[in-house]
């Protein structure tokens, strides 16, 4: 269980980059989250209000978006999600792969004033 | 009023625990100190391996030990008995140890003129191998009693370190832990990697270890 720790270091940034671009609302954090990566959304919406707490995002909303674990294929260059396939090219049937996406984890946007 | 508007941020977190980790690397091969990152499961043993490892080098260099656990210091305790400068840091939950946690680690155990320090990370084969922590090498132990199927498991804590030591050899004959499948299957997920077989109880596969880890350390100072 990590997530708090890191949700705190997100809360850190964007209380950061708020200050310095002037901003003293902020309505929702947009975070990103991939497929494969070691941070599970369900766990950081349980976590957020604890992160939050005390913060400028007191009372803010959290929106997470989840990326796709998409790879390229090396011999057919089909593009596949490797968890939904099992890791192997649905094409060609090829296991080596070369992943595009789905390992982010992304403060992608606030809203705010 | 004011209105409000969507600000586009665009932030990697694990960017930022990189960008940390890059800034210790570079601060501590200024200090000329060699920071070896230690993962395993718990109870593949690593704090034995990490006593011998200071008995066969202590004569040699300056060495400093950090232990990172949820909680206790049993750890710290009984390399403390090395006569090495060792500090506990307690993780308070926290399954791994990150770049800034590190540092505070470094800055509290105070570096200057070590010459190799070793970070025992918490015992896990999962998360610490998603944070980098500005160590200068990272090896992993697998011990016999885990079994061969652990790089399938785990892969990605395979595929970050440049050393697998596989403990407890000595009891190799006790389970079924076939090594050359280990070995194959390791370096499947990491072609560089360099696997020495090691008993942290007979000093077996010692030298190896040593040798790899002074000339490492030799090389970091250059």
């Amino acid at each position: 269980m990590h997530e708090l720790g890191v949700m705190i270091e997100v809360v850190n940034y964007v209380e950061d980059f708020a200050k310095k671009n002037g901003l003293t609302k902020i309505d929702t954090l947009v975070l990103q989250i991939g497929e494969l990566s070691a941070i599970i959304p369900r766990y950081i919406e349980a976590c957020y209000p604890a992160a939050i707490d005390g913060t400028m995002l007191e009372n803010t909303k959290l929106k997470i978006e989840v990326l796709p674990a998409n790879a390229i294929c090396r011999e057919c260059s089909k593009v596949f999600n490797v968890v939904q396939n099992n890791k192997i090219c649905p094409r060609c049937g090829n296991e080596k792969w070369e992943l595009l996406c789905g390992k982010e984890f992304l403060i992608k946007e606030i809203i705010a004033c | 009023m004011n209105t409000f508007k969507i600000i586009e941020i665009k932030e990697s977190v694990f960017a930022n625990n990189d960008r940390q980790a890059s800034l210790l690397r570079e601060e501590l091969k200024k200090r000329k100190t060699f920071l070896l990152n230690l993962m395993s499961s718990p109870g593949s043993g690593k704090t034995t391996t990490v006593l011998k490892t200071i008995e066969a080098l202590k004569d040699e260099m300056k060495i400093g030990v950090m232990e990172a656990d949820i909680d206790s210091d049993v750890d710290a305790s009984l390399v403390s008995k090395t006569g090495v400068k060792v500090i506990q840091l307690h993780t308070g939950g926290m399954c791994h140890l990150d770049a800034y946690m590190t540092k505070q680690g470094l800055d509290e155990l105070e570096i200057e003129g070590l010459d190799l320090v070793i970070l025992e990370n918490v015992g896990n084969l999962v998360c610490p191998a998603e944070f980098d922590t500005g160590a200068s090498k990272s090896v992993m132990i697998l011990s016999v009693p885990e079994g061969d199927d652990k790089p399938l498991k785990y892969p990605l804590m395979f595929s970050v370190v440049d050393i697998l030591l596989i403990n407890k050899i000595d009891a190799m004959s006790i389970f079924d832990f076939n090594i050359e499948k280990v070995k194959e299957r390791v370096k499947k997920i990491n072609p560089n990697i360099k696997v020495i077989p090691i008993s942290a109880k007979t000093g077996e596969g010692f030298d190896e270890w040593i040798n790899w880890l002074r000339e490492e350390v030799k090389s970091w100072k250059k």
